[in-house]
């Protein structure tokens, strides 16, 4: 005989989603693997030999990259004598500046800052991102992407949610070959729903920087770095190509970041019998040492793996601290599905969302989840209400702000027609007004017409092959009537001559003045300091439309 | 400047800097503060604060640029690429905030904005996994010093080439 209760159980949520015990071994889990080398550091004549209990001639080549570029050595010694628990401690210690603690951490080493984390409660792993996080306000990112690649939802999803508040959106493929028309929709999308947004298109590395350089996008995520050298080849790069890679970037005037996660280099099998948390902490020294602002970190498109081991979850905020240590852009993860169950998905987004990251999300859907290209969302475009009210409840700067059916429906309409305009002026393939009028007022995809695939991806190698510039976009749109999208676009491409936004955590305003690390840093040192909600910005999250006034009943 | 106009003018340059949360403090002028007459963290960002001083690498100066002139094809997008003059002057604020390994990721960059797109695209798959013999990623580092004067990019890909000797992962010669 079954009980009853347990066959409710059985059928909850949380019990289709996938657990494992641990196995650290083959670096099965997540933190605190015995196998996970004691940190250490020597020194010679300036010169790191000896690496975490690893001889120079034994370097591999991350080994090698993280010794000669990524550990500040003038404190090393000090540092490294600093007892684990005691940095842990000055972490949390709101009497310790933030610069204080950096100059220590800055000079550890992978396995001393995994230590240092892994004597923190997840409570106090909170606190320390509000004090290290880089810059003053927290902000948020968001996905747009569809199942069919359609560029007219597309654009008006972008504007929704730019105008919905991401200060980032990013976009990836379905096909591949649609990458620029995704990356031109997305910046025309999202100028028209904020100002000053930012966008990338995630593909193929040297692929999303020919669109860069073209000026389709204003910035790249998608560069991924990983913590054994097996892995690092197998994903078709080296900590030397990747950081020559962040140096072109940089070299026409746009932001970027690296990307990594725990998990992947167990998932792709060589996790070389060490925790998840310190060969992420190795890619986190990659990032510092190649010179790069931030990263995307927070196990990403390996959250399952994590998630499955005990403290995983943990892992992946301790990951998270660990790039803030290292003074790098944090931008925090949740951008994939890894559970049934939406109090688990609630719970996962705290640790972030709680403490404020440079982006609580590094890829909030702002499609529905079956729209999302990067394999689902933690967050989508059904739980905006969800999101306002979680920070009404708590009185926290997630980054939205309520917005009414009638603005958003005027948003994305005007960015459809404006892509629909760009798409005509440069002789692109036709979007129709019957795809307009889809578009404004879509859910999804589903609510699209089919457009004719072959036909766009010949317009699309045509759009490559005259070499279109985001400067021919800005004429487009001028010269159709849209002059203040026209504006924006402009603005954006004349910014990167500027090359204030290549610093960390940059974002623009709507009036483009930079917001970044460098001008508004944190400056976290207890209650009532750090960023404080301006009343304004507390008005506008309280009042969401469906809040009754009392005077009304 | 009447007195009333000085008052605007000075409370209007409090709260751009209030605005801005800096901490550091803000002359207004547009003139480098630091030692050495050093770019730094008071003033950035560059292009409010330092915008004469900007100017693409065609000579065009960053305040002049006007949505206007583009579309009248007096500049196109060659006029807007950021020159190693400002990639320094951005350089100097990192060192400023204690971003060493930042400031020189932007020395490496000022270094490659002489060499074409095509070439840098060109150079990063060639740096990949087994893609160059060390012969090959030497001829490049020559290529980077003798014909683009790129001094730190040279040395940066003989490293790559060395290590990558090492660790076995240069193509079969």
């Amino acid at each position: 005989m079954r009980s009853k209760r347990f066959e409710v159980l059985e059928n909850r949520p949380i019990n289709q989603d996938g657990f494992v015990k641990e196995w650290p071994e083959v670096g099965l889990i997540s933190m605190e693997n015995p196998g996970d080398p004691k940190p250490g550091i020597k020194i010679e004549n300036g010169v790191v030999t000896e690496l975490d209990g690893k001889k120079r001639a034994d370097f591999d080549m991350i080994d090698t990259f993280i010794a000669d570029y990524a550990i500040n050595l003038d404190n090393a010694e000090e540092a490294m004598r600093l007892d684990s628990l005691e940095m842990a401690r000055r972490i949390v210690d709101i009497n310790v500046a933030r610069k204080d603690v950096l100059k220590m951490t800055l000079s550890m080493t992978p396995a001393k800052l995994t230590d240092v984390v892994s004597q923190m409660s997840v409570l106090e792993i909170m606190m320390g991102m509000t004090k290290m996080r880089s810059r003053l306000r927290p902000s948020n990112q968001a996905h747009a992407t569809n199942l069919r690649d359609n560029p007219v939802l597309l654009a008006a999803d972008s504007a929704e949610a730019a105008s919905r508040g991401f200060d980032e959106i990013e976009t990836t493929v379905g096909v591949a070959r649609y990458a620029p028309f995704n990356a031109i929709s997305i910046l025309v999308g999202s100028q028209v729903g904020r100002r000053g947004a930012l966008t990338q298109c995630a593909v193929e590395e040297a692929t999303e920087l020919l669109m860069g350089m073209r000026g389709l996008t204003s910035y790249a995520e998608t560069v991924s770095v990983y913590g054994t050298e097996p892995v690092f080849i197998d994903g078709d790069d080296t900590p030397w190509s990747k950081a020559f890679l962040a140096s072109g970037y940089a070299s026409r005037g746009l932001k970027m970041r690296f990307t990594s996660g725990t998990g992947s280099e167990v998932q792709m099998g060589y996790a070389e019998g060490k925790s998840m948390l310190y060969l992420e902490a190795r890619c986190l020294f990659i990032t510092k040492g190649a010179g790069v602002q931030g990263t995307q970190n927070g196990s990403i498109s390996c959250i399952g793996v994590p998630a499955g081991v005990p403290s995983g979850i943990r892992a992946v905020a301790a990951e998270n601290l660990i790039s803030m240590l290292l003074d790098l852009e944090s931008t925090t993860g949740s951008d994939q599905s890894f559970t049934h169950s939406d109090l688990r998905r609630v719970a996962r987004t705290l640790m972030q969302f709680v403490p404020g990251t440079d982006f609580i999300c590094s890829g909030y859907s702002s499609v529905p989840n079956y729209d999302n290209m990067f394999a689902g969302s933690n967050w989508d475009s059904d739980d905006f209400d969800d999101w306002l009210v979680l920070q009404r409840d708590l009185k926290l700067e997630g980054g939205l702000r309520p917005v009414t059916e009638e603005e958003i429906v005027a948003v994305r309409n005007k960015a459809a027609r404006a892509i629909q305009a760009v798409f005509k002026e440069l002789g692109l393939t036709e979007i129709t007004d019957e795809e307009v009028e889809a578009a404004t007022y879509a859910h999804g995809s589903k609510d699209m017409p089919l457009r004719n695939v072959i036909e766009d991806l010949k317009s699309v190698e045509d759009f490559m092959k005259r070499g279109v510039t985001g400067a021919d976009i800005v004429k487009a749109l001028s010269a159709t009537g849209f002059t203040d999208v026209a504006e924006s676009i402009f603005t954006l491409l004349k910014s990167r001559m500027a090359g204030d936004y290549l610093h960390t955590a940059a974002i623009f305003d709507k009036d483009f003045h930079v917001v970044s690390a460098v001008n508004t840093p944190n400056n976290y040192t207890g209650p009532k300091t750090g960023y404080q909600m301006s009343d304004e910005r507390w008005n506008q999250i309280k009042d969401i439309p469906r809040a009754v006034r009392p005077e009304d009943f | 400047m009447d007195q009333e106009q000085l008052m605007k003018k000075i409370v209007e340059e409090v709260v751009k800097e209030m605005m801005a949360g800096g901490s550091a403090p803000d002359t207004g002028r547009p003139q480098a503060d630091g030692p050495e007459g050093k770019v730094t963290a008071s003033n950035y960002p560059l292009a409010e604060k330092l915008s004469d001083r900007i100017f693409s690498q065609t000579g065009k100066r960053f305040d002049e640029l006007e949505l206007k002139a583009l579309l009248d094809g007096q500049i196109s997008a060659e006029d807007m690429r950021i020159s190693p003059e400002t990639l320094e002057m951005q350089a100097q604020v990192a060192e400023s905030v204690d971003r060493a390994a930042l400031a020189e990721n932007m020395r490496r960059a000022a270094e490659l904005i002489n060499v074409p797109d095509a070439r840098v695209l060109e150079i990063y798959n060639a740096l990949r996994p087994y893609r160059s013999t060390k012969q090959e990623l030497l001829d490049i580092s020559n290529e980077l010093e003798s014909k683009y004067r790129c001094t730190i990019c040279s040395k940066f890909v003989r490293e790559a080439a060395e290590v990558y000797e090492q660790r076995g992962r240069l193509k079969a010669g």
